[in-house]
């Protein structure tokens, strides 16, 4: 056991100030061969470590199909979060274990209509996927993304929100919560969003959304409202996590381990889990 | 020593005008003579209330419990307890008004074998210094006694008394009972708390136990009131006491004989500085 | 396997538990400040193998150390390397004695959670190693019930060698596994007294009749799971968890508990990362970075306990997490009793 809490290192390629408070760190692992070892599939987390300070749970925030890297969005939240940003730069080196999980079911979104929804920091396990559909565009039909954070600053990715919207085969909406003078775009918490502009598609169509709970929360209630099934709604779960192996407690909501049979869940699945979260 | 029936009366008093949410006092384990700190919350529960030399824990602890946070409160202490309720009330960790206390003129408690506990022996302050309330005679005077096993640890020399402690901490398993039993450890973030502490980390080595304890025990010297929660509360039952008693009795001996809480109002030892304040014992 | 058992007397006991400590590495209950813990011994004279239940922690931390080093690092500017520790101390050849069957329960109730998926390889080479040797008790004491929970304590075979001391006053050593055979017959015991399973078996009977009718506490372990399963809203978790003062030793002591936490030990460039016990009765358990908390309340809390160890444990791994020991109850510190409160609760 103890073996598999030792972290590889990586080295720190790349780092991306996206909001004030969310940084995305883009990583290579140090040793040589190992980056083109690690595989892992949209939705999937790793133990990120910097030592002496511990251990966060972070989804990896962009897809395999884009090689030679990948990147975990940070927001500075608690204790080790606010040393990651304090102490950690470009060239800096810092422990990995992972990729542990599930992911998101891809068979079943295989030939759908894709409509992400995304708040705040809750876009970064979104991308994962995101980019990964889009470099397998041909496999999915309508594709939609709605992403909304409280100002136009904390918007994540706002580089990559261009490429997309640039991109005609995608729909992108941006909102934001409170009026702002520059803004153009919606104004609106999502759920409100979702229900008057983006009114989407019920037949044939997959829901993938992750936020902050109470986002979560209200999101899923507008879309059963909309006339969703269950099943069609699929949400990546936060929950505090240290091993990540399935044994240390942490995560378990019931008799699920949300770091094993999670972090990803169908509505259906959420469910039928005691009411905790 | 059984006020049962007169807690019992207060407690159906105090619902029936009203003037509580919450009755914290003892009742029976239901299987041996044991007593469970009972929270009554409503006038029906009130005859499961009793109180007798069996009373051993200290209530005021319940006070920084989420069933009584905000809440009208009605609280048994003995003499001890309520030294802890009159620091808890000086350090503004509850208010005054939202207590109603009954004091009891303790005449000591007895541990599980029916032994009257050390510090009952030794006991300073037996009757209740803050209380609506009061039940019994409060006319014990007292005078302080350094025990045995303080004495025998001030004899030691100091290699042996780090060995000694060395033990004591060997058999420590940090799960930190001592210190959320404790009724004057309220912190949100304690500084041996292993989570949200950035001085220690939550490991189990000797050294730790030794850091962590220490530090704990420094932080209680001149609050520590010796009820002995920590110590009931230890899996490994180490004499936990022996830190606080030897704080006690250097506090005592070089702070114009100050006794945590006895008097309304008056902060630690180590909260208040006067430059008459001797300094010959620190290391 | 085997059918023999020996059988011995109180002297023949001790000699053979002589022959064990001088042969093998032998880890048995040491008394210290009145409260037996598990130590390496060297001689039966430090330590009782027939230590009281109640005064005795629990054998858990020889498999799942209370602390144990996962490496060791060192971050410079020049770059970070990690390393891993120095051997694992309890991985070499061993033996237990006076273990409990409770305790030698909770060996094979754990050996579910750390060998699905991620196999804990360090655990399962120091069980693999480990010859356990249990006895029987002879009576409950107040707060044990394990007779009431969803194993067999007597034909339990999650000891090696098993011990019972019988009403006839002689003592019956009986080989409960492979490796118990194998451990019996390495020269540990002189005794040529053997009978047959049938020929002990009536006083073994006996002896276990005489127990179980010792228990105080009973109850009807099906009934309350199915319970508990259906209660998760209940507002009694509420009242039941008043008097908690949330001090957590309940887990410590636990034999089953298996929740830890992960923490670096720093000093200025180097440090060691160790993984140490932790229990969910703790406020920041599930304090997540940025303030959600789904379990902020006490009660939730404890019910989270209360459901993992007789609910969610069992529909998981079809074990109930909760042997019975008594040991949460010994040592709390307001004499709050796990088995009144899962009766209360699902009343």
């Amino acid at each position: 056991m103890e073996q598999l809490l030792v972290p590889m290192i990586c080295k720190i390629d790349k780092v991306i100030q996206e909001t004030p408070d969310v940084r995305t760190y883009r990583l290579k692992f140090k040793e040589e061969g190992l980056m083109e070892k690690f595989n892992w599939m949209p939705g999937q987390f790793v133990e990120f470590s910097l030592l002496g300070s511990g251990e966060c749970t972070f989804c990896i925030a962009s897809s395999v199909t884009r090689k030679g890297y990948f990147d975990c969005s940070i927001k500075r939240a608690g204790v080790v979060t606010a040393d990651i940003h304090t102490l950690l730069d470009e060239g800096d080196e810092v422990g990995i274990r992972g990729p542990y999980g599930n992911w998101f079911p891809l068979d079943d979104i295989k030939g759908k209509n894709l409509l992400f929804v995304g708040g705040g920091i809750g876009l970064a396990p979104l991308r994962s996927l995101i980019q990964y559909c889009i470099d397998n565009r041909n496999d999915y039909k309508d594709f939609t993304i709605l992403y909304g954070a409280r100002t136009s600053a904390d918007m994540c990715y706002k580089e990559e929100i261009k490429e997309w919207q640039e991109n005609k085969s995608l729909k992108v909406i941006l909102t934001i919560d409170r009026p702002e003078e520059s803004w153009t775009s919606n104004v609106g918490v999502v759920p409100k969003i979702l229900e008057e502009v983006v009114k989407p598609e019920i037949a044939n169509t997959k829901v993938i959304t992750c936020g902050p709970p109470i986002m979560i929360k209200y999101t899923i209630q507008s879309l059963l409202k909309l006339g969703f099934a269950d099943k069609d709604i699929i949400t990546t779960l936060e929950m505090k996590m240290q091993c990540g192996l399935g044994k240390c407690g942490r995560c378990n909501i019931g008799s699920t381990y949300v770091c094993k049979d999670g972090p990803v869940f169908t509505n259906e699945q959420l469910k039928k889990l005691p009411d905790e979260f | 020593m059984d006020y049962t029936k007169q807690i019992q009366e207060i407690a159906t008093r105090l619902f029936a005008e009203d003037k509580i949410d919450v009755f914290v006092g003892y009742r029976l384990t239901g299987f041996d003579d044991n007593q469970v700190p009972a929270l009554i919350r409503e006038s029906k529960d009130v005859p499961l209330l009793v109180f007798n030399q069996k009373s051993v824990f200290n209530l005021s602890n319940y006070l920084k419990n989420d069933h009584t946070r905000n809440k009208r409160v009605g609280l048994v202490v003995k003499g001890c307890d309520s030294r802890s309720l009159n620091l808890l009330l000086t350090e503004s960790q509850v208010k005054r008004e939202k207590l109603y206390v009954v004091g009891i003129a303790c005449e000591g408690v007895v541990d599980d074998a029916g032994q009257k506990m050390q510090n009952c022996l030794e006991c300073m302050v037996p009757a209740a210094v803050v209380y609506d309330e009061l039940l019994g005679e409060a006319n014990m005077e007292r005078r302080f006694i350094i025990n045995a096993d303080i004495q025998d640890m001030a004899a030691k020399e100091l290699v042996q008394r780090r060995e000694y402690f060395e033990e004591v901490f060997e058999n420590c398993i940090r799960c930190n009972a001592c210190r959320h039993s404790c009724p004057l450890c309220y912190c949100a973030k304690c500084c041996i708390d292993q989570e949200t502490a950035t001085l220690y980390n939550g490991a189990n080595t000797t050294s730790s136990a030794f850091h962590a304890l220490m530090t704990w025990s420094l932080h209680l010297a001149g609050r520590c009131v010796d009820c002995r929660n920590c110590e009931k509360a230890c899996p490994s039952h180490l004499p936990l006491h022996l830190f606080h008693k030897w704080n006690e009795r250097v506090i005592y001996e070089n702070f114009q004989e100050h006794l945590a809480g006895v008097h309304e109002g008056d902060r630690g030892a180590f909260y208040k500085y006067s430059m008459q304040d001797p300094d010959d014992f620190i290391m | 396997m085997s059918v023999e058992t020996i059988v011995t007397d109180k002297a023949g006991l001790q000699k053979f538990y002589e022959a064990i400590i001088a042969k093998n590495e032998t880890y048995a209950p040491v008394e210290k400040f009145g409260k037996y813990d598990f130590k390496l011994v060297k001689n039966l004279s430090e330590c009782d193998p027939e230590s009281p239940i109640a005064k005795t922690m629990s054998a858990k931390p020889l498999f799942f150390p209370r602390s144990a080093k996962i490496m060791k690092y060192v971050a410079t500017s020049a770059g970070t390397d990690v390393s891993e520790t120095d051997e694992d101390p309890l991985a070499g050849k061993r033996v237990i004695v006076g273990m409990k069957h409770c305790d030698a329960r909770a060996l094979q109730v754990l050996d579910k959670v750390y060998n699905w998926d991620f196999i804990d390889t360090d655990y399962q080479k120091r069980r693999l190693n480990t010859v356990v040797i249990s006895t029987r008790c002879d009576k409950a004491e107040t707060h044990c019930f394990c007779t009431s929970l969803d194993y067999d304590v007597e034909n339990l075979d999650a000891m090696d060698v098993l011990i019972v001391n019988g009403n006839d006053g002689k003592v019956y050593i009986k080989s409960k596994s492979e490796k118990g055979i194998e451990f019996l017959n390495s020269g540990v015991t002189s005794h040529t007294s053997r009978v047959t399973e049938e020929a002990a078996g009536e006083e073994l009977k006996k002896q276990y009749t005489a127990f179980s009718a010792s228990f105080r506490l009973k109850m009807d372990y099906k009934s309350i799971n199915e319970k508990l399963s259906k209660i998760f809203d209940t507002p009694e978790f509420e009242n039941v968890s008043s008097n908690c003062v949330s001090c957590n030793t309940c887990a410590f002591v636990c034999p089953t508990c298996h929740c830890f936490k992960i923490s670096d030990e720093k000093v200025k460039d180097t440090g060691v990362r160790y993984k140490s016990y932790d229990s969910c009765n703790n406020g920041y358990f599930t304090l997540m970075a940025g303030g959600h908390n789904p379990r902020p309340a006490k009660y939730r809390r404890w019910r989270q306990r209360a459901m993992h160890k007789f609910v969610y444990y069992k529909e998981r791994f079809g074990e109930n997490l909760c042997v019975g020991c008594g040991k949460c109850t010994t040592s709390c510190p307001v004499n709050i009793s796990i088995f009144e409160v899962i009766n209360q609760v699902s009343k």
